[in-house]
């Protein structure tokens, strides 16, 4: 027994490697800067200065972005699961693939085509001009950044709740409805609950990288809006603070897992008050 | 007996070009115990889903008392099914699965509270309000299915193989459970089940199906003693089939040997199905019986003795009391009495008595 456990474990060691060399260590390090000054004496003032107006200003204005996409996302993704999930198994498989497909082309390529898209001369603009009405320039707004980070995360909410909720007995939804509960209900009652644990997911997978897509806000963010993500490349490339820049990560990281436990407890609560 | 409660008018339906019911009509009285009775894929379950409003049938009617409720939702028909599977709801408590139909129905926490109680006590699982369903055996479920669908006090209780997922002695006790609870809250139970000896023991009536029609209806005791035609005997406990030939009334002719028999009415040397129970065979002395045969295999079986006696080329089957030595050569008894002859079923059915073999 212990010896095939010790065979088993050993089938871990590349991820184990990868695990101390990609993530541990780097958090080591970053940790390490952002608890001593440039001259190397010790000071939480890196991690703090999060409460900085500049800084505090740019992690509410991720948390508005971060927030409102996850939301739309949720929005967009329960319709299109329930649908999907409907189909017959090759047409929901083509579905998918349909919306995993612009994950396997570039990401910055993408987020040029969404600027073309957008820019007060851009497609976007061309057919509503066409149409008739007036020009709508979106361009460099915080609603072109959401779309944008929106289009990106999109299928890292729909994939987990397509699973739990495909998970769902057919029968356990047969047994609602004979027991006198309409579709609305059903829903509501019966797979949104048990579709729960791939809603976390989904948000866990959308929140936080929607926060700090530094990338996104530069490039349909006209530069001018700045995602916590952006104070920290600057802090990084352009300021070469790299304690302050690390502080500020670690303040974002810090934050990030104390609003994750926030929704996993409520979460928690709320299944037990399902009724 | 009673007043009808379900009417079932010429039921046809077929997926994917197969023909899985076929013109059927079955009337369900009130309160009756009724099982429908028949090898998979018989369109047993397809029925029972197209009463509980989950199949709609390509033709035919459905009428709930009188009122014509074929293109009614599952969810507005008062009718509640228990599922093979249990299907409890995963997220919620014992007492939460059991109110989910009454809280549907905004009824008073008081009356929730009682309803559950009794529902509870009615399956014998009071003290488990408060545990998850997942941590229930599969009995339990099953028992937590039936109070979720009693509590609401549906005028009909659909079954389907809902004792199909347990062992042996606890499918047992549960067949006593659910003629005690269908005694004390007096409604009606349609069961499904592809186990006889399931629906023998528990059912008023019993509906025996095959490829979409019925092949026979009646109680236990007549579906047994008086199969209809060699499927019917075939499905219904075991049976010696063979064929023989009508000499005239009360003659028949078995394997080149004429024997006599209780049944009148067919044509003179009309090729019949015999069909003869293993229990009704004796095994006397040689040359004592209608026929010899050589004992080839003696099997205890607890209650009986399971004898195969070869005579020419086909095995009687022989359950006795007392065992008959192997290769040793016998005599077959039968009363007249205990002999049924079937028609043969007309070529349109001929691939019944294929699958037979």
């Amino acid at each position: 027994m212990g010896k095939v456990l010790g065979k088993r474990s050993a089938l871990a060691g590349p991820y184990v490697i990868w695990a101390v060399g990609f993530t541990v260590i780097p958090l080591v390090v970053i940790i390490r800067y952002a608890v001593f000054d440039r001259s190397g004496a010790f000071t939480l003032s890196n991690i703090l200065a999060i409460f900085a107006p500049v800084h505090l200003k740019a992690l509410i204005f991720s948390l508005e972005i971060a927030l409102g996409c996850t939301l739309i996302c949720i929005l967009l993704a329960y319709p299109l699961v329930l649908a999907i999930s409907r189909l017959k198994f090759a047409r929901s498989g083509m579905m998918l693939v349909i919306l995993i497909l612009p994950m396997w082309m570039n990401f910055i390529l993408k987020l040029l085509a969404w600027q073309m898209i957008l820019s007060s001369n851009g497609v976007l603009n061309l057919i509503i001009r066409s149409l008739g009405f007036a020009e709508f320039d979106i361009s460099n707004t915080p609603l072109s950044i959401m779309i944008g980070v929106i289009y990106e995360y999109f299928p890292y909410m729909v994939l987990p709740i397509y699973d739990a909720v495909t998970a769902i007995a057919e029968d356990v939804i047969e047994a609602a409805r004979d027991l006198g509960a309409k579709k609305k209900t059903v829903f509501w009652k019966v797979v949104f609950p048990l579709s729960l644990p791939g809603l976390m997911s989904g948000i866990t997978m959308v929140f936080v990288p929607s926060m700090t897509s530094f990338v996104t806000a530069d490039i349909l963010g006209g530069g001018k809006l700045q995602l916590v993500g952006n104070i920290i490349e600057q802090e990084f490339i352009h300021s070469m603070n790299w304690n302050l820049g690390a502080g500020l990560s670690v303040a974002l990281m810090i934050f990030v897992l104390i609003s994750m436990t926030f929704t996993i407890n409520k979460d928690e609560r709320e299944e037990e008050e399902a009724w | 007996m009673g007043e009808t409660i379900l009417e079932l008018k010429n039921i046809s339906k077929s997926f994917d070009g197969k023909k899985i019911l076929d013109d059927l009509c079955l009337n369900i009285e009130k309160n009756e115990f009724v099982t429908l009775l028949g090898p998979s894929g018989c369109g047993k379950s397809t029925l029972l889903r197209i009463i509980g409003g989950f199949v709609k049938p390509d033709h035919g009617q459905v009428f709930f008392e009188g009122s014509d409720i074929t293109s009614m939702p599952p969810e507005k028909r008062q009718v509640h099914t228990v599922f093979q599977k249990y299907s409890l709801f995963p997220h919620m408590n014992v007492a939460d699965n059991v109110a989910f139909g009454l809280k549907l129905k905004k009824k008073s926490k008081e009356y929730i509270n009682e309803k559950v109680r009794y529902a509870m006590r009615l399956v014998n699982m009071e003290g488990y309000e408060e545990r998850m369903t997942t941590s229930l055996s599969g009995g339990q479920q099953q028992r937590i299915a039936i109070a979720r669908a009693i509590v609401n006090e549906p005028k009909m209780l659909l079954l389907d193989e809902p004792l199909g997922a347990l062992d042996l002695k606890l499918r047992h006790e549960m067949q006593r459970e659910l003629m005690r609870i269908k005694h004390e809250v007096g409604i009606t139970f349609v069961y499904v089940t592809h186990d006889q000896e399931e629906a023998l023991t528990m059912s008023d009536r019993i509906v025996v199906m095959n490829q979409g029609i019925i092949q026979q209806m009646g109680t236990s005791k007549s579906i047994y003693d008086e199969p209809q035609n060699a499927f019917v005997a075939d499905f219904i406990g075991d049976s010696n089939i063979v064929n023989g030939i009508m000499i005239k009334d009360r003659l028949v002719l078995i394997h080149g040997v004429e024997v006599e028999c209780v049944d009148e009415g067919f044509d003179s040397n009309e090729p019949v199905d015999v069909v003869i129970r293993p229990e009704d065979l004796v095994i006397v002395g040689k040359d004592s019986g209608f026929t010899n045969g050589i004992v080839t295999n003696l099997i205890y079986k607890g209650a009986y003795y399971d004898i195969s006696v070869a005579a020419g080329d086909y095995e009687w089957s022989v359950q006795s009391n007392v065992p008959a030595a192997v290769d040793n050569e016998v005599g077959l008894f039968i009363d007249p009495e205990n002999i049924q002859i079937m028609k043969k079923p007309r070529s349109s059915d001929e691939e019944v008595i294929d699958k037979l073999g």
